[in-house]
């Protein structure tokens, strides 16, 4: 059964994740994170930007927060997948050992797929 | 070419050079649980988005590192609260004073100075 | 539950209470109210005259931060060191886990990461503080630092020695900035020597510090 965001009754079974229809990744897809710097209130972290990584899961859609955050209500919602980065494809100086990872969430619209030719994960 | 990052906002932070860590909790003053229990109850009841919260205070620009994190917090309730017409600018001086009073608190209070990345 | 001396919304000072589990009550602040403070209390009475929120309702709220929601990470956390059903549900679901337990996290999202032999989880949020406070109560004062925001990102090993932790190099450190809707409780791996141990008795080495991932449980 489909439900909207903001839709459960009281019975319905909390869930840390929302359905996420249509989404564009699947879990094991290699994604780009954009090379872009647009003001305003982002939660895509400066270091991540432009870092290719792995789609770890989907966690589902919800109202997009650079919406949210001016007021308004961030319909319809944005996929949300959490990504899995090496270390040292972050940070150039990283200094522990290659295995390191660091995982976050990143919203659909600021993915684009790998190119082939990019860094192996 | 300029260093500085383009459009990179004060709480954006991860990566940045810092200093060590202060590993002990040293908890919250009563003010600050309080402050902490409004906006909460201001979130629950939908009359103010975290969303909102947060841009709020990543607009500090300078004023962002020189606040510890609850005055962050209440810098940015007021301007959301004020954003949203739901008391002026008028109202909350007046109140201000109102409590200053009340605890016998002159006008300008200086801060005692704070470690520098522990706020 | 514990007694309540009664709340007095006026009081700047707090009592000298003792928190075994919570964070520990700050009454460093010797001079009069800051001028945030000012603010921020004024903000409240101002909101409550005009009834957009009441003191009762704040008082509540006061109470289930202080009371409720720093003792339930450990809880969960034991249950799932016992139950390894429990575990494989908290893991796959964290949200619905705690329903399970009659823990309701309100709006947090909850993911579980385990540390295993080889992987050793640690959370951050570098934009600002989030945290699942629903479960843990309030993030303690170093993990809303910029020092701890800025730094565990890149030089996770070098942080986690500064609370004492120091990782074999063969163990990943794997960093989870809680950045967007998501909220992140750390499953530590159930020390040697607690063998036959009471799910109370866990939870009371399951400690707030070792849920964020900064430190590991011991057997005291």
């Amino acid at each position: 059964m489909s439900m909207g965001a903001g839709m459960q009754t009281r019975t319905a079974r909390p869930s840390t994740y929302t359905p996420a229809p249509g989404h564009r990744f699947n879990v094991g897809d290699r994604v780009v994170v954009k090379r872009s710097f647009p003001p305003g209130h982002r939660r895509t972290p400066y270091y991540i930007r432009g870092k290719q990584g792995v789609i770890e899961r989907i966690c589902g859609a919800f109202p997009n927060p650079e919406e949210l955050a001016y007021g308004f209500d961030g319909e319809p919602p944005k996929v949300l997948y959490r990504v899995r980065f090496p270390q040292k494809h972050v940070w150039p100086h990283y200094g522990g050992p290659a295995h390191d990872i660091i995982e976050m969430e990143i919203y659909e619209h600021w993915l684009e797929p790998a190119a082939d030719t990019q860094q192996d994960i | 070419m300029s260093d500085k990052p383009i459009n990179k906002g004060p709480h954006d932070m991860g990566g940045e050079p810092a200093g060590p860590i202060d590993p002990i909790d040293h908890g919250m003053k009563f003010w600050e649980r309080q402050a902490n229990a409004l906006r909460s109850t201001l979130s629950a009841k939908k009359i103010v988005r975290v969303d909102e919260l947060r841009r709020a205070a990543e607009d500090l620009g300078d004023l962002y590192h020189d606040l510890a994190y609850f005055e962050r917090t209440t810098a940015a309730l007021r301007t959301i609260l004020l954003e949203k017409g739901l008391i002026t600018e008028q109202e909350l001086e007046a109140k201000m004073a109102e409590v200053r009073a009340r605890f016998n608190v002159p006008k300008a209070v200086s801060k005692p100075a704070r470690k520098a990345g522990h706020g | 539950m514990s007694a309540h001396t009664p709340f007095d919304y006026y009081a700047r000072r707090e009592h000298a209470h003792d928190h075994p589990h919570g964070a520990p009550s700050s009454d460093d602040d010797e001079g009069p109210p800051s001028e945030y403070e000012v603010m921020s209390r004024a903000m409240q009475e101002l909101l409550e005259a005009k009834g957009v929120v009441t003191a009762e309702e704040i008082r509540r709220r006061m109470e289930t931060f202080e009371e409720d929601f720093p003792y339930r990470g450990s809880r969960v956390i034991a249950r799932a060191w016992v139950d390894a059903e429990f575990r494989k549900r908290l893991l796959e679901d964290g949200k619905a886990a705690c329903a399970e337990m009659g823990i309701d996290l309100e709006a947090d999202r909850l993911i579980a990461v385990e540390n295993t032999p080889d992987v050793h989880n640690v959370i951050v949020c570098t934009l600002c503080s989030c945290y699942p406070r629903a479960l843990l109560g309030m993030p303690p004062t170093w993990y809303k630092s910029s020092n701890y925001r800025s730094r565990v990102v890149y030089e996770p090993r070098a942080v986690l020695r500064e609370f004492g932790t120091v990782l074999p190099e063969h163990v990943t450190v794997r960093v989870h900035d809680s950045n967007a809707d998501m909220r992140y409780v750390v499953i530590p791996m159930r020390p040697a020597g607690t063998e036959g141990w009471s799910e109370e008795a866990l939870a009371s080495i399951a400690t707030r510090d070792t849920l964020v991932g900064v430190t590991v449980p011991r057997a005291e």
